[in-house]
């Protein structure tokens, strides 16, 4: 009871001693502890972020290669001598660089298409052949009522590779002619381009097109081809309707290459909506006889025999 | 009794006391200090009469308050107010009283003091006084930090809370066709506060959103449509989250335990169906046949990927329902956002579309391949109940809330159309209140429900 507090000195000492003692011990353990905490933290840190995926990214693997041509035949409507001519045109061409060539015939896909006018037809059929070839990875299609002139240029070289597509493609032009209010985006990379199309004097121009395989082709095809539009009786059918999509929807323009006409869509003299420059000269890749089918006073077959003929001593002189 | 030196307060001694909580029979000694409670029993104890003053007390009567305000008195209450099995043996107040006095024999036996002191010595000597510091501020911290630890945890960018975005519909027309009254603002307020409450737990970030009516959309006559637009924004706002889930106003969650990565998002191949035959109100033609289409277009069940579901909604007795759904941020949920925004198909369809952009989201599913190989459904129940009167009268297991089942939310759906939505949400809101009350009350509870199972209330009747 006396002692309520013991005498300062005596105790302290010790104390303090044991305690420096005790805390060397301690403070190695420390150490290590925090050590393995932050090692620990790290990790988890690392793999979390690992583990993140992005979901940015669009889904095309890289074992994808190769291009297919498709072009939609119309065995009714035209001989089979016409017909034949196409054919060949086009296996030449793609015999040459190892391409794929993919037939369709208009009928297969009557059905889906149901009474809307049958040009629309090239939808289902570059959709069926991303089916059939689901392996490669560009699908050119090129309407039956087209040649192609210059079949030493390969599409690769010609358009696909990258520095040739960011050099030929149109940034901040009017996506319809003449004036359209949206314009190509300016900022579009050559790697994020699926669809690789031309606009002529009218209209944004379905008739030949490169579309990559891939959601986005899935996607824009599927829009493209809905029933509300096919009923809406645009004037040009699935022409208006690429035209109205593309100006209405950014996720289509972003991914979108406008090129020159004449580079993939040269037209005849005969076609009256030809832009500045597009009109066939020599030496150009295709030529297309536009409105050949749908104009009475044109004749496709006609129109294409002088060309035919010019192809066929190009491909003998070689 | 040498060990006066001893800071530590002792039951018996002099210096003072502890907590009642922590020392044994420390309830019990602290009168001995004579200077505490204001009665005149002296160190004794408690008198027959005050002990039936306290029991009487601990059946709930407010004559407390005026007397026996001192430390003993309050100290008993709350030990016997928080403490229903104190008051088992009390069916009389002789019970009480007998208890009372044994349990204080006890605490005087020598032995049991001995061990109460001994462990307290341990405790309190002056080094072991950090220890006994330090186990107080983690007891402390843990009972009124950790909750916030771990919410701050889950908000971090390492918990991934900030995955996820909750939007949240408020605001409606603004008031422009009707004025709000109370109730409107009532609802708002609570569905407001409910969403909150849940995303704070879950570190989820909140977006709730101004349904004004904006020209914009009113002189094209969308109404409605504008939460594509809304979703686009959020989207740009919350560049982290992936996940967003859209909320009608009229929406209650009534399970804040259920964190959506564990109900929904880490198990969707359990649960999700992409099949829509599965539950087809709509008859919906399902898979699609024409052969042009890819393998995954053609399966009934796409990609069998969870990974590939952008869009996750459930389906009422009428078809697709949107007051409750899920969207991913992607390529494939930028190109829907833009698809359904389309004037064309709006203006061939404006007329029919009853409900506006849910119809318009039907449509597209049903004509464009590329939309069903990225939706999946979810039953009904998992995020989106519906109250009785919802969907017809009846009590549809797949359709309506069940009282015992756990559903996650309830969406009022259709409540402005003949029903009282204000009504229907403070239900909901008092019975998901009592659903999530602590474990505290819940034993609470339980112990009441025994103490008037085995003794009916026999008071009353005298």
């Amino acid at each position: 009871m006396q002692f309520a507090l013991p005498p300062r000195r005596v105790p302290i000492t010790p104390v303090y001693g044991r305690s420096s003692r005790f805390s060397l011990q301690r403070r190695k353990q420390l150490k290590a502890i925090a050590i393995l905490a932050v090692a620990l933290l790290t990790i988890f840190f690392l793999l979390s972020q690992f583990f993140y995926t992005s979901t940015g990214t669009p889904a095309v693997s890289a074992s994808i290669s190769g291009v297919v041509i498709v072009t939609v035949l119309d065995r009714v409507r035209f001989t089979d001598e016409y017909i034949e001519k196409i054919v060949k045109n086009r296996e030449d061409y793609a015999k040459r660089h190892g391409y794929t060539n993919f037939f369709a015939n208009v009928t297969d896909y009557e059905s889906s298409i149901g009474d809307s006018p049958q040009s629309w037809a090239i939808i289902p059929a570059v959709r069926h052949a991303m089916t059939s070839h689901p392996y490669s990875q560009y699908f050119f299609h090129l309407d039956a009522h087209a040649l192609i002139m210059n079949p030493s240029k390969s599409l690769g070289s010609h358009v696909l590779d990258k520095q040739r597509l960011e050099s030929l493609m149109l940034r901040e032009v009017s996506v319809v002619p003449p004036d359209s209010i949206i314009k190509t985006f300016s900022h579009v990379h050559p790697e994020d381009v699926d669809l690789i199309i031309t606009t002529d004097n009218e209209d944004m121009n379905p008739g030949s097109f490169i579309l990559r395989q891939g959601d986005f082709a899935k996607f824009f095809l599927d829009l493209w081809f809905d029933p509300l539009y096919r009923s809406y009786n645009f004037a040009k059918a699935e022409t208006h309707v690429l035209d109205h999509i593309v100006q209405w929807h950014p996720t289509i323009l972003a991914r979108l290459a406008l090129l020159p006409q004449q580079t993939i869509n040269a037209y005849s003299k005969d076609c009256s909506a030809a832009a500045a420059n597009g009109i066939y000269k020599d030496g150009d890749f295709v030529i297309r006889f536009l409105g050949c089918d749908t104009d009475t006073k044109r004749n496709c077959e006609k129109e294409m025999e002088p060309y035919y003929r010019l192809w066929q001593t190009k491909l003998k002189a070689e | 009794m040498s060990y006066s030196r001893s800071p530590s307060p002792h039951p018996t001694g002099v210096g003072g006391w502890s907590s009642p909580g922590f020392t044994h029979g420390s309830g019990t000694s602290t009168p001995h200090s004579g200077l505490l409670s204001p009665t005149t029993l002296g160190p004794s104890g408690i008198s027959w009469a005050a002990a039936k003053a306290k029991s009487d007390e601990v059946r709930g009567y407010p004559s407390f308050a005026t007397k026996n305000n001192g430390f003993f008195s309050r100290s008993r209450r709350q030990l016997s107010a928080t403490l229903p099995r104190f008051r088992l043996g009390s069916g009389s107040p002789n019970g009480y009283v007998d208890k009372d006095e044994f349990r204080r024999g006890h605490a005087f036996a020598s032995t049991d003091g001995g061990r109460a002191w001994g462990f307290s010595r341990t405790v309190f000597r002056p080094r072991r006084s950090r220890l006994l510091l330090v186990l107080v501020v983690m007891l402390l911290g843990y009972t009124f930090l950790w909750t916030r630890i771990i919410e701050a945890y889950r908000r971090s960018p390492l918990g991934g809370g900030r995955k996820f975005v909750i939007i949240l519909e408020s605001n409606i027309e603004g008031g422009v066709m009707e004025w709000k009254g109370a109730r409107e603002w009532a609802i708002e307020r609570n569905s407001i506060w409910n969403k909150d409450h849940y995303a704070k737990r879950w570190g989820y970030e909140l977006e709730v959103v101004n349904m004004l009516a904006k020209k914009r959309y009113s002189h094209e006559w969308r109404e409605n449509w504008e939460k594509v637009d809304i979703i686009r924004e959020t989207m740009r706002k919350y560049p982290d989250a992936e996940w967003f889930w859209w909320l009608d106003l009229n929406t209650w969650i009534m399970e804040y335990s259920y964190s959506l990565q564990d109900h929904v998002l880490n198990r969707l191949g359990e649960i999700a169906y992409r099949d829509i035959n599965v539950y087809n109100p709509l008859g919906i033609h399902h898979p699609l046949t024409d052969p042009y289409l890819d393998q995954i277009s053609l399966s009934p069940t796409g990609d069998n990927d969870t990974s590939s579901i952008n869009f996750l909604l459930s389906q009422d007795c009428g078809g697709f329902n949107l007051g409750s759904f899920f969207i991913r941020r992607s390529l494939w949920a930028d190109r829907l956002l833009d698809a359904w925004w389309d004037p064309v198909m709006y203006e061939q369809k404006h007329m029919e579309w009853e409900h506006k952009e849910q119809d318009a989201l039907e449509y597209l599913y049903t004509t464009q391949p590329w939309i069903r190989s990225g939706v999946a459904f979810l039953p009904q129940r998992h995020i989106n109940s519906f109250p009785p009167g919802a969907c017809g009268d009846g009590d549809d297991p797949k359709i309506h809330y069940q009282e015992d089942e756990g559903d996650f939310l309830v969406n009022m759906a259709g409540c402005n159309f003949g029903r009282d939505c204000w009504g229907e949400m403070y239900r909901y809101r008092e019975y998901s209140k009592w659903l999530n009350r602590t474990s505290w009350e819940r034993l609470k509870e339980r112990l009441n429900g025994l103490r008037d199972k085995l003794f009916p209330r026999v008071e009353e009747t005298e």
